[in-house]
């Protein structure tokens, strides 16, 4: 490097003021094999063999056989490809003018309406900066550390105050997470016990390829509350503007359906998903006792065990896309209009990328994993995650329960494909 | 049209030219330049397109605006006076033969 200079900045999330230490790469493995010879293509191989509860038990042996086979199924089961290997999810990231996130017939628009989520450009910048500067990193050290870390403090008395045999998503991971979203958003017309039933109503109304008529009926109801929410925050917010989402909103020339179908996006993505990293995070470490240790002795690994939580089990397992015309996506044809979903979940295991990629190990060399997404999509609420669960609430959480385990009596269970995480966590300590 | 060198920490370089306009992080990225990420595409929300710019050339850089400012804060390596965002660089006659170099770590 032929700079000298002295850092000019600290990392608000890291603290890190210096270059992080890594390993060499790991050697490459050898591509997998795909029927195509150069100039030609293979049509994507049908995987009648993948089921929807087997997915939802366990995805990732089906991602080891399916990323060995080819880069890219057509799967019955889903109605749409599944893309699973690194260098294709990566392609279709950066591309959306071959893979438009516009989804036609799209479960989403109809559970949230039309948010940035399922835009392109231009019109998915105009509501990205709509956001402003709310979920921007100057923002959350100046502003949101502080109300994080009062909040988790509240969070950590009740887990505590129920005792021993706690769940730590449902008494503890759940309510800090849902609390900060609320706060966000700028609902200071709702409890936090809202915010949960709303994302989770409309995430199942998202999710309803069942076409359930009950699951439509709690999507819509929550979607109802939610516009009401709104409609009285907004007046509100600009007379008293904060820092929150509304309060940008509230004075910007925006459309109102476009306000709320992004709230809404928002709070389906902004409370499951930090909830479920922290569970997840927590729950491995507490499965590897050295490396939880270490994370202990360091304070830097805090941010690194976070990473390597999103990239093992990225919360959101898998977005779609949609083919805007004839394609070839890593030597196999798509035709135009094809729906895909970009399997996040197989690609942060990909071993062409990642050596031993099925293990959970923070001292792996560190490689850009795709769990937020990337290209203009790229999770707005990043920076937020990685404040409200790596800087905030992990060093407090081993700090005041410094023998934090796992419950041995009662079984964690985690579940789940498009959304993955922990469903039921118990701990105990003392 | 300008070029655009990238001197990795190796010694190693890669010279590139591109049309005005062009992002020197998008120009790294469609020629896959090791070191240079982009995750997000060029919206100034990730830090993963980190660089630093010899001096010769930091007279005829755009202003450093806030949110670039603030996101420098948030490299994996370390900031310095020649910290750059490479999505917010775009190429120009001014910079017709800049030189930057490529931080070891970006995640």
């Amino acid at each position: 490097m032929s700079t000298s200079n002295a850092p000019t900045g600290v990392c608000p999330f890291s603290g890190a003021t210096g270059p992080a230490e890594t390993d060499p790469p790991a050697e490459p493995v050898a591509a997998p094999p795909i029927s195509a010879s150069p100039g030609t293509f293979a049509e994507a191989p049908v995987a009648g063999w993948v089921t929807i509860p087997d997915l939802y038990n366990d995805p990732f042996p089906i991602y080891q056989r399916m990323r060995a086979e080819s880069p890219v199924h057509w799967v019955p089961a889903v109605n749409r490809y599944m893309v699973t290997s690194y260098a294709a999810c990566h392609e279709i990231e950066q591309d959306e003018a071959r893979f438009s996130a516009d989804e036609n017939n799209s479960l989403m628009k109809r559970a949230m309406g039309h948010s940035m989520l399922r835009k392109d450009n231009p019109k998915h910048q105009v509501d990205r900066d709509s956001y402003g500067s709310t979920l921007r990193p100057g923002t959350i050290k100046k502003h949101w550390n502080q109300i994080f870390a009062s909040n988790h403090a509240k969070s950590l008395d009740a887990l505590i105050a129920k005792g021993p045999g706690a769940d730590f998503v449902w008494d503890y991971a759940a309510p800090y997470t849902a609390e900060n979203l609320r706060l966000i958003c700028g609902f200071h017309n709702a409890t936090q016990e809202d915010l949960q039933r709303w994302s989770q109503s409309m995430i199942d109304g998202t999710g309803n390829y069942a076409d359930d008529p009950e699951v439509w009926a709690k999507s819509a109801a929550a979607s109802e509350e939610v516009n009401a929410a709104i409609d009285e925050m907004l007046p509100y917010l600009a007379a008293n503007p904060d820092h929150s989402l509304l309060s940008g909103l509230a004075s910007l020339p925006i459309p109102l359906e476009a306000i709320r179908a992004n709230l809404k996006m928002t709070i389906g993505g902004g409370l499951n998903e930090p909830r479920d990293v922290l569970a997840t995070t927590v729950w491995a470490l507490l499965n590897h006792p050295e490396q939880l240790a270490a994370v202990k002795s360091d304070p830097k690994l805090h941010a690194v065990a976070f990473e390597e939580s999103v990239r093992w089990v990225a919360p959101i397992g898998m977005y779609p896309r949609e083919t805007t015309a004839d394609v070839v996506l890593e030597g196999v044809h798509l035709p135009k209009g094809s729906r895909l979903g970009v399997v996040l979940g197989a690609a942060n295991r990909d071993p062409r990328i990642f050596e031993d990629p099925e293990s959970f190990n923070i001292f792996r060399p560190k490689k850009p994993h795709l769990g937020f997404g990337g290209g203009v999509h790229f999770c707005a609420g990043t920076w937020i995650a990685r404040a409200q669960v790596a800087q905030i609430a992990m060093p407090a959480l081993f700090e005041r329960i410094p023998d934090l385990r796992l419950d041995p009596s009662s079984q964690s269970i985690d579940a789940g494909w498009v959304f993955r995480g922990l469903t039921k966590m118990p701990v105990t300590w003392g | 049209m300008p070029t655009i060198t990238f001197a990795q920490s190796s010694g190693a370089t890669t010279e590139i030219t591109v049309a005005e306009g062009t992002s020197l992080m998008r120009a790294a990225v469609t020629n896959s330049v090791d070191g240079i990420v982009g995750e997000c595409g060029g919206q100034g929300m990730c830090a993963t397109c980190h660089v630093y710019v010899r001096p010769e050339f930091t007279d005829q850089l755009p202003e450093l605006s806030d949110d670039e400012d603030e996101m420098l804060d948030c490299t994996t390596a370390e900031r310095t006076d020649s910290s750059r965002l490479g999505c917010q660089i775009k190429m120009s006659p001014a910079l017709m033969n800049i030189v930057v170099d490529v931080p070891a770590d970006q995640v």
